[in-house]
């Protein structure tokens, strides 16, 4: 027990071991976490404007934000359930600390996250919107946002131990949220009486941190700045509290 | 031995562990809230280990024995810091290594060189201490070149080779080897076990768990016998081995109760 364990030495190790895996041998690792966002706004840009019918100056910066945004948080939620139940074998070995594994799919998936702006960016640019200062609020909003999925992930992390089953049920948990989201559509095209589901959605605090600073180029008001940041931190304490009680409890079912 | 140093390594005292199964098993989420909106989910409490009590002197070796399911991978978690126990007390004085088994821990897309540095940090070192091994380990795993090319090309002998070369790169206070050995060729065998012995000459204190008496016999001076959980017999390897062969390889003995 000599010497504190080298947490952040091996949350480094993990997170580079994530990005290895991904980008070193393929090109198309690469460029698929670019492209992919893209195909996927062409697909909705097509759908929404030719078959649903409504309007939304420039959509497609609309609704890749807001993918960019939801790839990140879908992703890093499921990836955390699984991180633990594929180390199982080494947790039921080695008195390594738990959360570094939701802990290091986080930190990938910002990096994923700051390299499919490049992207966005150019679209940005290619649709002529305007580039205000407004976009060096990204940082911020990020952090906001990964404070919030961290402490999802951290609270769903361990539930996949106990069930073998409950990944697939967050998975269609995750699709309904995803529409319960005004990330393809705007809130406005919504009846009246259906809107506040949606409004009271504490993911959509957190999207439009994000958003704000990208689509409508200014930094998000301080009301709506406030309600996500407490909603992150409280995001994040229940995360951290309810996996300290779990993780005791995590060895004896691995 | 220097009298700064404490004479007991490793000191277990009345450990109990207890596993809360479900009676009925529910693996998964859909049962599990079926069962409890029946109110039909009842627990049975299984006492993987009963009041357990020894002390290991620093430099012993102690051997484990007993049979599948007696408790003997769970004492080793516990020692390990895996698992907590549900009463009793553990006190370790010095870092537990435990010897993995064959690739655990290793991720098969990245190079030997860097599933030195996951694996190095998973047992707990800093990447600087891992960075001055990282030599040495490369040497005494035999791997060459090989060491940069990604783990699933290796075949199973170089990835215990490998995992053998890590985990035993730093002298462990207390060294478990739970079943696992020889991994590889006969001539890597003899190293493995040499390596083990400079240990043991150093004063590293083991623990061994293993079916092989001889084994046992040849490298332990003490051997534990657990049975059910419970610790049924303390002593010198030849009296204990004997006593455990005379009931567990004996016809009828699942009828004699301790």
């Amino acid at each position: 027990m000599n010497g504190a364990f080298p947490y952040w030495d091996l949350v480094r190790e993990l997170v580079l071991r994530e990005l290895r895996v991904r980008y070193r041998r393929s090109f198309f690792g690469f460029a698929w976490t670019m492209v992919q966002p893209l195909l996927m706004m062409s697909v909705l840009h097509v759908a929404f404007s030719t078959i649903f019918r409504f309007e939304v100056v420039n959509y497609p910066v609309y609704v890749l934000a807001g993918l960019l945004f939801w790839n990140f948080f879908s992703q890093s939620i499921v990836a955390s359930m699984n991180s633990l139940r594929a180390n199982a074998r080494l947790l039921d070995k080695l008195p390594v600390p738990k959360s570094v594994f939701p802990l290091a799919v986080v930190i990938s998936g910002v990096i994923n996250l700051l390299l499919a702006l490049a992207p966005l960016l150019a679209l940005l640019i290619v649709t002529g919107h305007p580039l205000r200062p407004a976009l060096l609020f990204l940082p911020v909003a990020i952090a906001i946002a990964a404070l919030f999925t961290l402490g999802a992930g951290l609270l769903l992390g361990p539930l996949s131990v106990f069930f073998t089953d409950v990944v697939e049920l967050v998975s269609v948990v995750l699709q309904l949220v995803l529409f319960l989201t005004p990330i393809m559509y705007p809130l406005a095209i919504l009846p009246e009486r259906w809107q506040w589901v949606v409004r009271y959605n504490p993911l959509r605090s957190i999207l439009e941190v994000f958003r704000d600073p990208i689509y409508h180029s200014k930094v998000p008001p301080l009301s709506h700045l406030s309600v996500a940041l407490v909603l992150a931190l409280a995001a994040f304490a229940l995360g951290v509290l309810s996996f300290r009680r779990s993780s005791r409890r995590i060895s004896l079912y691995l | 031995m220097s009298p700064s140093l404490p004479t007991t390594a490793l000191s277990v005292a009345n450990v109990s562990l207890c596993y809360r199964l479900a009676k009925q098993r529910v693996p998964s989420f859909k049962e599990y809230a079926i069962h409890w909106l029946k109110g039909a989910l009842t627990y049975q409490s299984f006492w993987a280990l009963r009041d357990v009590s020894f002390s290991v002197r620093r430099g012993e070796a102690v051997g484990i024995v007993g049979l599948n399911g007696a408790g003997k991978s769970s004492l080793l978690k516990i020692i390990a810091g895996v698992l907590d126990p549900t009463s009793g007390d553990v006190e370790v004085g010095e870092r537990v290594s435990p010897i993995l088994e064959l690739g655990t821990g290793f991720d098969p897309e990245l190079t030997g060189r860097e599933n030195i540095y996951l694996n190095g940090l998973l047992l707990g070192r800093s990447r600087r201490e891992i960075r001055e091994r990282e030599r040495a380990i490369v040497d005494f795993s035999e791997l060459g070149d090989f060491i940069d090319s990604p783990i699933r090309s290796y075949s199973s002998g170089m990835v215990g080779r490998l995992g053998f070369s890590i985990a035993t790169a730093w002298p462990p206070g207390i060294l478990i080897l739970d079943e696992v050995f020889a991994a590889g060729d006969a001539a890597f065998t003899r190293k493995c076990e040499q390596r083990i012995a400079a240990f043991r000459a150093a004063g590293v204190t083991m623990l061994m768990v293993s079916h092989a008496a001889d084994q046992i016999l040849a490298s332990c001076g003490r051997c534990l016998w657990l049975d059910h959980g419970r610790l049924v017999s303390d002593g010198a390897p030849a009296e204990v081995l004997a006593a455990y062969h005379a009931r567990t390889l004996l016809p009828g003995s699942a009828a004699v109760t301790v």
